[in-house]
């Protein structure tokens, strides 16, 4: 492909720039088409009504009239706050806080004239959650976390129209793990292994360790007292501060060393042996220029013999690797 | 505890008193009552309780191979059981509370119990109470040296870790909210620690250990639509009173004698006294002043400070190699104290200027810049007494890291099925950690992170039936910490989920990490893959049978340059991991025989690895429900435990698990 420039003189496009120019020319013709859709205010947009006249507020009482199951069971559902706190400015008409206005439906009785949040895209149908639910601490984390960046809808684990006191998500240890393995069905096999945190027995569940909702940790860990990794909620005895702190715990936090899932390594270890883990960083290379690339661990070289069983564990001396209050080596 | 399970067991009493209060009033009140039915349609004829308990005994058979590697994995042990209970309490009057809920599962003996109490009343508060005590057990020889004379299991331990926490929130839902917490993390148990001499000789002593860590945090909420703010306060405290002794003598695992000496500890008494506190603040925010533009804050600042008291004495015959001086006697005092600050702070906002566009950044920042001083004052005891020898060693270790990171994505619609989306990370940071004794570099040793990331992703959805998304992440690494960091890396993750029939669906998972780093000198090359396959069928919406079943397949592959130490010689290591992984349940209802249909489930899964470590795990079970009775099930449960190591073979086990018992539900 040629382009002639002012001057006279040619730019030659090379052949392998020609295919992605054009489909970057496609797709920047299609974005800049695909912007110019309407503000979207409130999730999607209501149907437009047949006759032009717009959809009005009808209130929930004109809802039970058909949908008496739901509506009966909604009266015990935690959203019923919804009906009755003015806070939320829809007291009276819960249902068309997510529905919209339901004058249309309500007339017609056509199931295209009422917005069904069920069936919009994801990222819409959490708009309409969202306008009650961003202004609350447990999203705070919420653009970090990798739900909202997969448009994992609110729906996908929480249920609107149950009915309970216990609110509308699962919340025995087994519901949420199979909730969580749902989809994360690679993650659960993990915790098939030996060695692993109790999820399986009940005795642990994923929101644990995981804040489904984000965090600004990564993984969407759960945080504890000053942003700690949840993982000290548990582990309390090893968060320190210690005198003697072993830099990859603070630095790279636990998955430096450990599987926290599952592993068939003793301890969740990533390696099967400890010394391996232990000579990944102590390696005894030549330390790397200060220009090139310096990286913290290499010292002290690990100098005992690794054939000798007795120093084939390194932790079996230097037991105090999560930090040492008292000794440099980390020995007591 | 035990008040608290009491006052659990008694609360469906209290609360069967209420509604036996309440009884005469309704009665007397009916004609009144009936105009505000329509307010609160709940059926009269509803349940003051519902849930259920399941309760039984279980049967263990004689354990083949390793107590110690069953004890360390699994640690089920016969007896009766209260496999778990659930229940909830409405008070239709709403006195105390509108609904009690108690969850508990495995009390009886299982090493891993916990108990749940959630009780609100609408406006008034919200109280949530959670306990869990979980055994962690390890004697597996394999992890200590497997050689140590005189039995010793070097790191054995068995240790409970007991969480409690309740939270109470006042006036829930209004506009602003008061709460309230405690939390309590406490370890308490047994085991092997090591009393190690100057890397001549490790001595197994039994040991104690004792820690606790309380939490307390209050603070207010503001809720308002479109504007939120949390402050909170809060404080820590942390003991350490871990102790070890010996009264035996004791040759460690020394394996020949030193110039002609045995090495041994007589005796030794170790003692640590840790105190620990923090305070931190915490404020929280989010706010949506727009419709188009969401804003989100956090700031937290905390300042723990330990304080370290730590003394032993010990008598034997020892050596400092270096100074070739055998000595009988070592007292070791120790004092310090350590305070890191910690500041971290976060800022992120959503802007979505078009329907089909919304862009996203966040910047973060995490500093902790801890001061250490300690002071160490040992006394080795020779026999000839003018040959003994004082130390006294004074540190101020630091360790003063400051990590960042920016992030901007931006999401773009271009087809209501389709999103995409793209953007750039940037982290970077500097740390100055200790350096150990053997640095020649100083007392310190520095490192930076530099990192470029590109972010992209794929969310698919063209019908209800069909979803699909991919994660992407690769990076360049100019600087990281450490040499196994992630470096030069690719990340992807795609799923894929496809209901193929209203009874049957699928999902698909595939996941991939390549991370390289030939930039430090080791040469670290890291490839992990995991692919998995689960398939939900219920032909009949499981009337007859249902089908649950999984199969996974994961991959490491991991391998880094070090120097042989005794040779000084280069070398490779390699670990490889080639994991199948199968999880299934079937459930089959039997048919009636005689009216009573019962169920069976078959499954379980399976573990088996190859490669560095090879092992396999086996978790097979039956389980047959049969109904005797309108709320009662009887149940039947079998379980089989199988675990073998190739690397170590001593470690495997095999047992059979038989539980039977009654599920009353109502």
């Amino acid at each position: 492909m040629h382009w002639p420039l002012p001057s006279g003189s040619v730019l030659t496009v090379p052949r392998s720039f020609q295919a992605r120019g054009a489909v970057v020319v496609a797709a920047a013709t299609l974005f800049t088409a695909t912007l110019w859709g309407a503000q979207d205010k409130a999730g999607a947009p209501t149907p437009a009504p047949k006759d032009n006249k717009p959809a009005e507020y009808v209130g929930s009482d004109v809802c039970q009239g058909c949908h008496e199951d739901i509506f009966t069971a909604f009266q015990k559902n935690p959203h019923h706050e919804v009906e009755t706190n003015k806070k939320y400015k829809y007291d009276g008409k819960a249902c068309e806080s997510c529905h919209g206005p339901g004058s249309k439906h309500a007339e017609s009785a056509d199931a295209a004239d009422i917005r069904n949040p069920a069936k919009l895209k994801p990222s819409d149908a959490d708009r309409d959650c969202l306008v009650c639910h961003l202004n609350k601490p447990t999203q705070v984390g919420r653009i970090n976390g990798s739900h909202a960046k997969n448009e994992v809808a609110c729906v996908a684990c929480h249920s609107v129209h149950k009915n309970g006191p216990n609110g509308l998500v699962a919340r025995k240890t087994a519901e949420v793990n199979q909730l969580c393995a749902g989809c994360h069905s690679d993650v659960w096999a993990s915790f098939q292994q030996p060695y692993r945190h109790r999820l399986p027995e009940g005795a642990m569940s994923c929101v644990d360790c995981h804040n489904p909702h984000g965090s600004f940790l990564a993984h969407n860990l759960q945080t504890m007292d000053a942003n700690e990794p949840g993982c000290f909620k548990c582990h309390g005895d090893l968060a320190g501060p210690f005198a003697f702190e072993h830099a990859p715990v603070k630095l790279d936090g636990c998955m430096a060393c450990h599987m926290p899932h599952g592993s068939a390594n003793v301890k969740m270890l990533t390696r099967n042996q400890v010394r391996f883990v232990c000579l990944e960083c102590h390696s005894n290379l030549p330390t790397p220029t200060a220009a090139s690339s310096p990286t913290i661990g290499s010292i002290p070289p690990a100098f005992h013999n690794l054939f000798a069983p007795q120093f084939q564990n390194c932790t079996v001396c230097h037991q105090k690797v999560h930090g040492s209050y008292v000794d440099r080596g980390l020995l007591r | 505890m035990k008040i608290l399970i009491a006052l659990l067991a008694l609360a469906p009493a209290f609360a069967q008193t209420l509604v036996d209060q309440a009884k005469p009033a309704d009665s007397t009140t009916d004609a009144a009552q009936a105009p505000a039915a329509g307010d609160n349609p709940v059926p009269v004829a509803e349940p003051w309780i519902t849930g259920s308990i399941d309760f039984g005994y279980r049967f263990r058979t004689n354990l083949n191979g390793s107590s110690a590697a069953y004890q360390s994995i699994v640690d089920l042990s016969a007896g009766p059981r209260l496999l778990g209970v659930d229940f909830t309490i409405v008070d239709p009057k709403h006195r105390l509370f509108d609904s009690l809920s108690v969850r508990g599962s495995n009390w009886g003996g299982d090493p891993y119990n916990t108990a749940h109490v959630d009780a609100k009343k609408k406006g008034i508060y919200d109280f949530r109470f959670n306990y869990s005590n979980i055994l962690y057990y390890n004697a597996l020889p394999s992890y200590a040296n497997p050689f140590a004379p005189g039995g010793f299991n070097q790191q054995w331990f068995d240790q409970y870790r007991k969480n409690i926490s309740a939270d109470l929130t006042l006036r829930p839902n209004k506009r602003i909210v008061p709460y309230f917490s405690f939390s309590r993390n406490a370890g308490s148990g047994t085991g092997i620690s090591n009393y190690a001499q100057d890397a001549t000789d490790t001595f197994p002593v039994a040991t104690r250990l004792v820690d606790s860590t309380n939490n307390y945090r209050a603070g207010v909420r503001f809720e308002f639509n479109r504007l939120h703010i949390t402050l909170e306060q809060g404080g820590t405290t942390f003991e350490d009173n871990d102790s070890a002794y010996d009264a035996t003598p004791n040759t460690g695992d020394s394996t020949g004698a030193i110039l002609g000496q045995t090495l041994v500890l007589n005796n030794l008494v170790q003692a640590y006294r840790i105190r620990a506190h923090s305070v931190y603040s915490k404020g929280l925010l989010s706010a949506s002043p727009f419709s188009w533009l969401n804003v989100f804050g956090q700031f937290l600042y905390s300042e723990p400070k330990t304080d370290i008291n730590y003394q032993d004495a010990a008598t034997g015959n020892f050596v400092l190699l270096n100074s070739l001086l055998f000595y009988n006697g070592q007292t070791d005092l120790a004092t310090g104290s350590a305070v890191g600050p910690h500041v971290s702070g976060t800022a992120g906002v959503e802007v979505r200027p078009f329907r089909r566009l919304r862009i996203t950044g966040t910047w973060s920042t995490d500093g902790f810049h801890e001061l250490a001083y300690s002071s160490l004052a040992a006394a080795f005891l020779a026999q000839p007494s003018s040959a003994s020898v004082n130390t006294t060693t004074v540190l101020s270790p630091l360790l003063w890291v400051n990590d960042s990171r920016g992030e901007a994505m931006l999401f773009w619609d271009p087809l209501k099925m389709l999103t995409l989306r793209g953007g750039y990370r940037y982290e970077w940071g500097n740390a100055t950690v200790p350096a150990s004794e053997q640095s020649q570099t100083g007392l310190v040793e520095s490192g930076k992170l530099s990192r470029q990331v590109a972010l992209a992703g794929v969310n698919f959805h063209p019908a209800p039936k069909f979803y699909a998304n991919v994660d992407y992440e690769g990076a360049t690494t100019a600087r990281a910490y450490f040499t196994t960091s992630l470096y030069n890396y690719t990340r992807l993750r795609a799923r894929a989920r496809y209901q193929v029939a209203p009874a049957l669906s699928l999902q698909a998972n595939f996941a991939v990490l390549d991370n390289q780093d030939p930039i430090t000198g080791s040469q670290y090359d890291f490839l992990s893959r995991d692919n998995s396959l689960s398939v939900n069928w219920t032909p009949k919406g499981g009337k007859v049978f249902g089908l649950l079943a999984e199969y996974d397949r994961a991959t490491i592959s991991s391998s880094i340059d070090y120097i042989l130490p005794q040779f000084l010689s280069p070398d490779v290591s390699t670990y490889h991991a080639n994991a199948h992984i199968a999880t299934s349940a079937v459930q089959v209802n039997i048919p009636p025989v005689k009216g009573v249909a019962a169920k069976l489930t078959l499954g379980g899964s399976l573990a088996i690895v190859n490669g560095t470590e090879a092992s396999r795990y086996y978790e097979p079970l039956a389980r047959l429900s049969i109904p005797a009775g309108k709320h009662v099930y009887w149940n039947t449960e079998w379980r089989w435990y199988g675990y073998s190591d190739q690397l170590f073979l001593y470690q495997g086990f095999q047992t059979h698990l038989f539980q039977t018992g009654l599920k009353l539900s109502r």
